[in-house]
């Protein structure tokens, strides 16, 4: 309250607290500047202290006693008085014992009042003679103990108190014995029931000596009665919340989040038991592994006082069959089911770990696999060789492998027939196109053989690629077979109509280098058949024309025994 | 400021006030006489009577003495060879109020009695005081039971009685501040409902006189190693008022009327240290910091309990918005409550502190200073500036004056050459105002060569130095922020709504 009038009262003088000021000392200071400014700034000060109050006596003594010692005078040593604390005669010691050690850390503490002070209820001396009385007329093993009193005592205050919150306001009869009885909860141990009936009556007594009013003395809360609001005595009232706008969706997301909050706290719960009685199981199969071992150990000592000698074995029986499910359950095996490859990963694991504890790189197996093929690979070559010992292959080019390399161009594999083609064979599979390329290279060095009448190998070179006859088998849907082919010409017609020339445009599966001219004098090969008439025609004309043809004519029977006019030419 | 001795002259004041002579039998309440007090005879007025053990006995407040002196006195301590000031007359209810409490006066202690204070006109002169009487009359007419219609009688009887010697003088005393006083004041006829909104919204002081005014209700109480006289009213149980001496336990605070239930308590009772996290510690004291939320009853408890040496805090409303900074020292009984100051969770006024005590056995022994400086380091770490709620007590403005004195001067003294005002206050965490209270109250202020300079006067200088030479042989306690282990807790706008 005075930090606004202070600053409107200095502002008046123009002093701003953002200012810097000159500090000095008194003897730099010219002391007769006692002027009015000066005196007005410090004359009076607000002190924050209630008007009524600020004139009291022994504070005005210390003060002014503090402005003449500012003022250059000394203080005197005044205090205000203040009634007095006395040392304690009860007994310190006894009633605070000494329990208290200090942690190393500071203390973290959220226990309530009502956490730590046990029951609430605390016997007077009125209680005290009471029990004492009680106890003189019970045998020893009957005995009301203090706190079990005090039990018995908290549970009426208690239930009366829930039942009848007004009892001291609305002169509400006494609650019966046999109410309370009926409620008996956690609250009240059994051992301190068999007193409540007689503690019952004593509590009633002293209830009705009290007016019916709780035996503890209790605050005065409001009761929204018209005299709460001027009674000193009623004190920690209730703010009232400050309303908060009260709508559908924020009913939902109050309940929402209790729901959740709820669901959190059943999980957290199973969770727990769950844990709970895994340890509960984890030591019973403790105690029972225990149990084993000892009997075992029983069966050997009997075994060795009776002499029995045979196998100790039997007497480790649950360790034996360990090692072996292991073996059985490797899982690459039963995946990598190539025939005749030898089950490397079975000697792998000698030491019958087990499988599903070990991790499986994708790495190592994709190796394995590769070496697994490769293995098969050079297994068939040797084969191969072995079989073909004492043979000579009288096959134009040897068998393969080495096959060619795979042309960039397409899967095709040309084939030459000597005689009758049959099936074509398989055209490589997609996946397997990888693998044909490592195993190319190695088979190269490989002798060559001969083989039979057909022969997937290079053409010759002397026949153009774009000429060569090939074949392609391959399997659709549904398992229907197809045989593709490449390269075979039809019967050329003298005179190919337009209109029928074009229905064969799309005859085949071929792409626009594969299309197909009844006649092009400027196709390569006529081009170069009449480059090589011009340069053979001068010195051997005979004869070149002669090579010339039959090596066309080889070419053109090979391919589809279509024989093309090489007349026109000269 | 006027001598303080010449409160009898009635001159000038407008309704003269009716002397004579009285008896025992005719000392009535509100009646004004002379009672030995510590070898004086101070006037002081009879706020209620009872018997006992058939001899009469008065509760008196001595006149210029703060309320905690108020005592039970036998009559034979009233000096009846002087003539006493009757109350004024008029009022009618004050006698059947007079009647009430005759007949029955072990209830009604609590009962709020006439105070001759007239608190609401002190700013005023005396002709505004006599134009308001009017005016005044129905303010307090929330008349409801017997008791409310005592409490009428009370906030009337001090406007009814305005011809109080000691009104003129503190006009005397405020003439010369008029201005000041004015602005700086509080509106200083607080309805009881703006009372009220001010004390739900913030604040734990109250700053109207009808809530304090009250007789104390306690005898003595017992705590710890000690026994304590209180020194206010506090709202124990109202059956307390019979008891000698109330038990408070040290730990939990909780109160007996009777050393039986008592010593079972503490047989029962775990507690060994404030129920908090302690937030700081060396190897002198310690503090907790507790959620009134959290730790409603032992707030409740604690607050309870300083009720009884604090005059303007009230209990009006509960503890949730509070947060409370225990201060304890350790032995192996446990931690034992000192002092503590409570702090609003959040203060739109910018209080550090709501109220601030060393409780009575451990006063003058520089806890005091501990706790205000406690409370300006939690400042510090919020970045705030902070100030003490008001009103102050006496005995707080004297410890805040001290303590604001000390900081600032061995600031000043670094060898600095120049400071403003601000960088003062950032630097203390103080506000401005105070800083400049103190300067002022201080005379270091001072208006030279047409500018203002800050002048570190002899006696401020020599007065440090002897402070320090005497901390040299007692040796320094002081607060080390290094061990704060604190951030300032943060409070969502639900935790608001929701009642903190």
């Amino acid at each position: 309250m005075t930090t606004r009038s202070s600053g409107q009262r200095f502002r008046q003088r123009k002093l701003s607290t953002k200012q810097n000021l000159a500090v000095l000392r008194e003897n730099e200071i010219d002391s007769v500047v006692d002027d009015e400014a000066t005196r007005h700034l410090t004359q009076k000060v607000e002190t924050g202290v209630e008007k009524a109050e600020e004139t009291e006596h022994h504070l005005q003594a210390i003060i002014s006693a503090q402005a003449a010692s500012t003022g250059g005078g000394k203080a005197a040593a005044l205090y205000i008085p203040t009634p007095d604390a006395i040392a304690s005669k009860l007994q310190y010691e006894d009633l605070y014992p000494r329990h208290f050690t200090q942690p190393a850390t500071y203390i973290r503490f959220s226990s309530t009042v009502e956490d730590m002070v046990g029951v609430a209820y605390c016997m007077t001396s009125d209680d005290a003679a009471f029990v004492k009385d009680f106890n003189k007329k019970k045998s020893k093993s009957v005995q009301c103990t203090e706190d079990q009193f005090e039990e018995v005592m908290n549970y009426f205050e208690e239930t009366s108190h829930t039942k009848q919150p007004y009892a001291a306001v609305d002169n509400s009869a006494m609650l019966p014995y046999e109410d309370f009885e009926a409620d008996f909860d956690e609250t009240i141990s059994e051992t301190s029931r068999r007193f409540a009936k007689a503690i019952y009556e004593h509590w009633k007594n002293q209830r009705l000596l009290n007016g019916n009013r709780p035996l503890i003395p209790t605050l005065k809360f409001e009761m929204n009665l018209e005299t709460d609001d001027s009674d000193p005595y009623v004190c920690f009232r209730r703010r009232e919340v400050r309303q908060v706008r009260k709508t559908r969706g924020r009913d939902a997301q109050v309940t929402e989040k209790l729901k959740k909050l709820r669901k959190e706290l059943e999980e957290a719960r199973f969770l727990m038991a769950q844990v709970k009685r895994r340890e509960l199981l984890t030591r019973d199969q403790l105690g029972v592994d225990k149990l084993i071992f000892q009997q075992r150990s029983d069966v050997k000592e009997i075994k060795r006082k009776l002499s029995i000698k045979g196998d100790d074995e039997e007497l480790l029986i649950n360790q034996r069959p360990v090692p072996k499910p292991k073996l059985k359950v490797d899982p690459r095996e039963v995946r990598q089911g190539i025939p005749g490859m030898v089950p490397k990963s079975q000697l792998a694991r000698p030491d019958g770990r087990l499988v599903d504890s070990d991790l499986v790189y994708l790495e190592e197996q994709q190796a394995k696999r590769a070496d697994a093929i490769d293995g098969f690979i050079e297994e068939n070559l040797m084969k191969h060789q072995k079989w073909n010992i004492g043979w000579v292959d009288q096959t134009w080019r040897p068998i393969t492998p080495p096959l060619e390399q795979a042309a960039a161009k397409s899967n095709f594999r040309p084939v030459f027939t000597s005689s009758q083609l049959p099936t074509p064979p398989a055209s490589v599979s997609s996946d397997g196109a990888v693998d044909q390329m490592d195993v190319d290279q190695p088979s190269k060095q490989i002798e060559p053989r001969r083989s039979a009448r057909i022969r997937y190998a290079t053409p010759p070179d002397d026949v153009p690629f774009q000429e060569q006859s090939r074949f392609r088998r391959r399997t659709g849907r549904g398992g229907r077979v197809m045989v593709d082919r490449r390269g075979v010409k039809r019967q050329k017609l003298e005179s190919i109509d337009e209109r029928i020339a074009d229905r064969y445009k799309f005859s085949g599966d071929s792409s626009e280098d594969e299309e197909i001219y009844p006649v092009d004098w400027t196709d390569n090969l006529h081009i170069r058949y009449r480059i090589m008439i011009e340069r053979q025609g001068e010195k051997q004309h005979a004869q070149a024309a002669v090579q010339g043809r039959r090596s066309i004519d080889n070419h053109n029977r090979s391919g589809s025994g279509h024989l093309l006019p090489p007349s026109n030419a000269g | 400021m006027g001598g303080r001795d010449n409160s009898e002259g009635p001159a000038g004041t407008p309704v003269p006030v009716e002397t004579g002579f009285a008896t025992l039998a005719t000392l009535r309440i509100g009646t004004k006489a002379y009672v030995e007090k510590e070898g004086e005879k101070r006037k002081a007025e009879i706020l209620h009577m009872r018997t006992r053990r058939g001899k009469p006995t008065f509760y008196v407040h001595y006149e210029e003495f703060n309320k905690r002196l108020d005592e039970w006195i036998d009559a034979d301590r009233i000096d009846l060879s002087r003539e006493v000031e009757w109350p004024a007359p008029e009022k009618p209810e004050k006698k059947k109020t007079q009647g009430s409490q005759k007949q029955a006066p072990s209830k009604s202690d609590q009962k709020n009695l006439k105070r001759s204070k007239s608190n609401r006109d002190i700013s005023g002169t005396p002709e505004a005081t006599s134009v308001n009487l009017p005016g005044k009359a129905p303010r307090a007419t929330k008349a409801g039971g017997k008791e409310n219609k005592e409490v009428l009688v009370t906030s009337e009887v001090p406007d009814g009685a305005t011809p109080k010697p000691e009104d003129e003088e503190m006009d005397v005393v405020d003439l010369q501040d008029a201005n000041a006083a004015a602005k700086a004041a509080p509106p200083e006829h607080y309805s009881r409902e703006d009372e009220i909104e001010k004390l739900r919204t913030s604040g734990s002081m109250t700053q109207n006189q009808t809530e304090i005014s009250r007789v104390r209700n306690l005898e003595k109480i017992q705590m710890g190693k000690y026994e304590i006289e209180p020194w206010y009213f506090s709202p124990y149980p109202i059956d307390f008022v019979d008891a000698d001496m109330v038990y408070v336990c040290e730990f939990c605070l909780s109160y007996f009327d009777d050393v039986t239930p008592f010593e079972r308590h503490r047989s029962k009772c775990t507690l060994l240290h404030p129920p908090g996290n302690e937030i700081y510690r060396d190897d002198y004291v310690s503090f907790f910091e507790i959620d009134g939320r959290r730790q409603r009853t032992w707030c409740r408890n604690l607050c309870l309990l300083s009720k009884l040496f604090l005059d303007h805090k009230t209990l009006y409303y509960d503890v949730d918005p509070f947060l409370f900074y225990c201060m304890a020292t350790r032995d192996e009984h446990g931690c034992h409550l000192v002092g503590y100051f409570s702090k609003e969770k959040e203060s739109a006024e910018g209080y550090n502190v709501a109220c601030i005590l060393t409780l009575p056995q451990y006063q003058r022994r520089g806890f005091g200073k501990l706790l205000i400086d406690f409370s300006y380091l939690l400042s510090k770490r919020e970045g705030k500036l902070g100030s003490p709620e008001k009103p102050l007590s006496d005995l707080g403005l004297l410890g805040y004056r001290a303590y604001w004195q000390e900081i600032i001067v061995d600031l000043l003294m670094d060898g600095r050459v120049e400071a403003n005002i601000e960088d003062i206050g950032a630097a203390t965490a103080m506000t401005t105002a105070d800083v400049l209270h103190t300067l002022g109250n201080l005379n270091m202020l001072r208006y030279s060569k047409n500018q203002h300079v800050i002048v570190l006067t002899d006696a401020v200088i020599e007065q440090r130095e002897r402070q320090k030479a005497k901390e040299k042989v007692k040796g320094k306690r002081s607060i080390d922020p290094d061990r704060l282990q604190w951030k300032p807790p943060v409070f969502s706008a639900a935790s608001r709504t929701w009642n903190w």
